[in-house]
């Protein structure tokens, strides 16, 4: 089994209209074993960002860690929060200092950019190559799954409402078919004013 | 005296063949096939490349669909030799079949029949990964899914092949309707309807898959027998 | 003392006619095809464990099964998941395989080995039923298909199985698996997700609890495995082996029992 697969997990962005939503199961599994059914993948960086990191949990935990660490120094020295792009430049290199002994995670950026709240979503693999989209996002144990439904439920521009519907729908299709995610799910939808959170109830088996 | 070899790898290591030849029995030429049942049709569609089980196409016109009487289909996708041998073999059967009972094999005798056939072989598997769909004797449509060594299930939609994992929660959620709080509509959708949907999966599997491509039957089974049309998907 | 004049004895060749019906023959009958090269057993695990061998095919794998006897008969009590690798091939199986009117099996292991080796031991139970009069005994059953199992030893089939029934001697159960193991017992679980189905079947497990406790009782018992176990879900389904025959009792889907265990409705929430 791929290191990459062991504690299981699955983690969604997509860009609508002035908004972006991301979603993450809530399973925290060792290999075939539930552990905890309460566990997000998805961390808040600050109000216009926020960052969600599958793959082998204790490395997700440790780059989110060092991840806030450098976000406060930015913060003392800069007086601004970071904004998302400068997020995922963070990471990238972040990763790419662990080139030979990588974190075993890959990440997924998501926020509003700048005075005119730009949508921005990137991803990338565990040593940092990361690329940045304008539809969606798909990183976990059953890609080929996220990727089939979003491909076709997707559709650009969608208002803040539409977008949620399709973050969920396209969350839980996959997470059916996935036997290490699932157990519910959280969506965040990042809008100029406001952050939505809701929790999905989901299969628990 | 000696002189010093330099050499980055000892002699004895570099005399070791890097690989030797092995008996490759199987090799996957991908595609992918699904099926949809409604109350009395059956849609099912497959791509029709088949790659070299690498980056390359072999040909891009190569039907992973196979009709079996007038009420039932094959679709098969995994390795191209294997399926041939398959398709060839239940078609003599079923011709023998027929010969000795005066009437064709029903859809779902013929469905036990490929499982066991596919058991045969269960020490040396057919690399196949098959469908069956067509209409029953009270004229229901119906699939049948099947793994590569005979296990099998009735169901109302399917998938197999390399873009069966990008197709199948798709199905779960537009045909099946799961986790869909407020379903609309009515619940029996026509055969126009289902040919669509099925027409738009394949071809999101044809954007992620690079297995799935260039062209896509499409088949309508029927009490009125077995309709088959072309549709144009992606070629890169 | 015979003579045989070896100079004439006529040798008689095979036409293109004969070549071809014994071509036929042989595919008509039902065999076994094994691999040109390898040892029955190897051959998959060879062809596939190497940097370029195609993807390998992964056979339907993953369950809860159990059963247990008690003063009302037998439970029989599944679960109905299918996984491939990390990937959920179905929702939807059908777990216990219904040998005879009298018979029940489970599956666990190959989903194809279980449900053709069952099949086939259902049709070896009906002819031993017609040219002996009376019903198979369940020791004689689960006996067929643990010498079966057995004659492919080293050939790479998967399964571990129970086999169930009321016969002569009252509520008999037996545990069978692929390799020959073939136990007498009161209660079994088998699969990825049986440590759990024990933990809450020998808690909750009473000799002589009514019908209604015992089909909750082997419901629970996989539910909870179901919940711990990511290669277990879908529905259960629970069946009452009794005197004169199974019955199916119930197929409940797991996510309809968190809803009713945990009162918990189906409405999305606000987090916070």
């Amino acid at each position: 089994m791929s290191i990459m697969a062991y504690n299981g997990g699955a983690c969604i962005v997509m860009v609508g209209k002035n908004c972006v939503a991301i979603a993450s199961d809530l399973r925290f599994g060792i290999q075939q074993q539930t552990i905890s059914n309460d566990f997000p993948k998805v961390y808040r960086i600050n109000d216009k960002c926020f960052v969600g990191i599958s793959g082998l949990v204790t490395d997700a935990q440790t780059l989110y860690q060092k991840l806030v660490f450098r976000h406060n120094l930015y913060k003392l020295r800069e007086e601004r929060d970071m904004s998302p792009r400068v997020v995922s430049n963070l990471l990238t290199n972040m990763l790419y200092e662990k080139r030979f002994g990588p974190y075993f995670t890959e990440p997924l950026i998501c926020g509003l950019e700048g005075p005119d709240n730009t949508p921005f979503i990137s991803g990338m693999d565990l040593i940092g190559a990361s690329v940045a989209t304008d539809d969606f996002l798909v990183v976990g144990t059953m890609t080929p799954a996220m990727y089939g439904v979003c491909e076709t439920l997707y559709k650009k521009d969608m208002n803040e409402d539409d977008l949620f519907e399709t973050i969920s729908q396209c969350m839980l299709a996959s997470l059916d078919r996935d036997a290490l995610s699932g157990w519910g799910a959280i969506v965040h939808v990042i809008t100029p004013t406001q952050v939505i959170t809701k929790k999905l109830l989901g299969r628990q088996d | 005296m000696e002189t010093l070899k330099l050499s980055a790898l000892p002699e004895k290591d570099k005399q070791q063949p890097i690989s030797h030849g092995r008996f490759e029995a199987y090799v996957d030429n991908g595609g992918t096939v699904l099926a949809v049942a409604g109350k009395d049709y059956c849609v099912i569609a497959g791509d029709t490349r088949m790659s070299d089980g690498g980056y390359g196409i072999q040909t891009r016109k190569y039907t992973k669909i196979f009709q079996l009487t007038k009420k039932c289909v094959l679709a098969t996708s995994g390795m191209q030799a294997d399926t041939i041998a398959l398709q060839k073999r239940l078609k003599s059967m079923l011709e023998s079949f027929e010969k000795e009972h005066g009437k064709p094999m029903s859809t779902p005798a013929i469905a036990q029949f490929l499982s066991n056939t596919l058991y045969y072989k269960r020490f040396f598997p057919y690399y196949t990964f098959n469908l069956v769909a067509g209409v029953d004797e009270q004229g229901e449509g119906w699939i049948w899914t099947y793994d590569a060594v005979g296990s099998h299930e009735r169901v109302k939609y399917s998938s197999q092949g390399s873009g069966n994992q990008l197709v199948i929660p798709l199905l779960d959620n537009q045909v099946a309707k799961f986790n869909q709080q407020i379903v609309e509509g009515n619940k029996d959708v026509s055969c126009e309807q289902v040919v669509s949907f099925v027409k738009d999966s394949i071809t999101s599997a044809g954007e992620r898959d690079i297995y799935t491509g260039d062209f896509a039957d499409i088949v309508v089974v029927d009490k009125n027998g077995v309709h088959w049309e072309k549709f144009e998907l992606k070629l890169d | 003392m015979i003579n045989i004049d070896f100079d004439n004895i006529e040798q008689s060749q095979p036409t293109l006619y004969d070549t071809l019906a014994s071509d036929v023959k042989f595919l008509n009958t039902p065999h076994f095809e094994l691999p040109p090269n390898a040892n029955p057993g190897d051959f998959l695990r060879e062809t596939f464990d190497h940097p370029s061998a195609p993807k390998a095919l992964e056979f339907a794998h993953g369950t809860t099964t159990l059963a247990f006897v008690y003063g009302g008969g037998i439970i029989v009590s599944v679960d109905s998941k299918s996984t491939q690798g990390p990937y959920v091939a179905s929702r939807s199986v059908k777990k216990v395989i219904e040998i005879t009117p009298t018979l029940l099996g489970t599956m666990a292991g190959g989903a194809a080995d279980c449900s053709f080796w069952e099949r086939e031991l259902g049709r070896r139970c009906r002819l031993y039923e017609l040219r002996n009069k009376e019903l198979i005994s369940v020791a004689a059953a689960s006996k067929i298909l643990a010498n079966i199992v057995y004659s492919y030893k080293g050939y790479g089939l998967s399964m571990g199985t129970m086999i169930t029934g009321w016969d002569k001697t009252g509520p008999q159960l037996y545990y069978v698996d692929n390799d020959g193991t073939r136990l007498h017992g009161q209660r079994f679980s088998c699969g990825s997700g049986s440590t759990y189905a024990y933990g809450v079947l020998d808690t909750g497990f009473k000799w002589d609890m009514n019908d209604e406790e015992a089909y909750e009782l082997g419901r629970r018992a996989v539910y909870h495995a179901t919940h711990r176990d990511a290669y277990s879900g879908g529905a259960i389904n629970v069946y009452h082996v009794q005197k004169d025959g199974w019955k199916k009792i119930s197929s409940d889907d797991c996510f309809k029992l968190y809803q009713k265990y945990y009162n918990i409705v189906p409405i999305n929430k606000p987090a916070n």
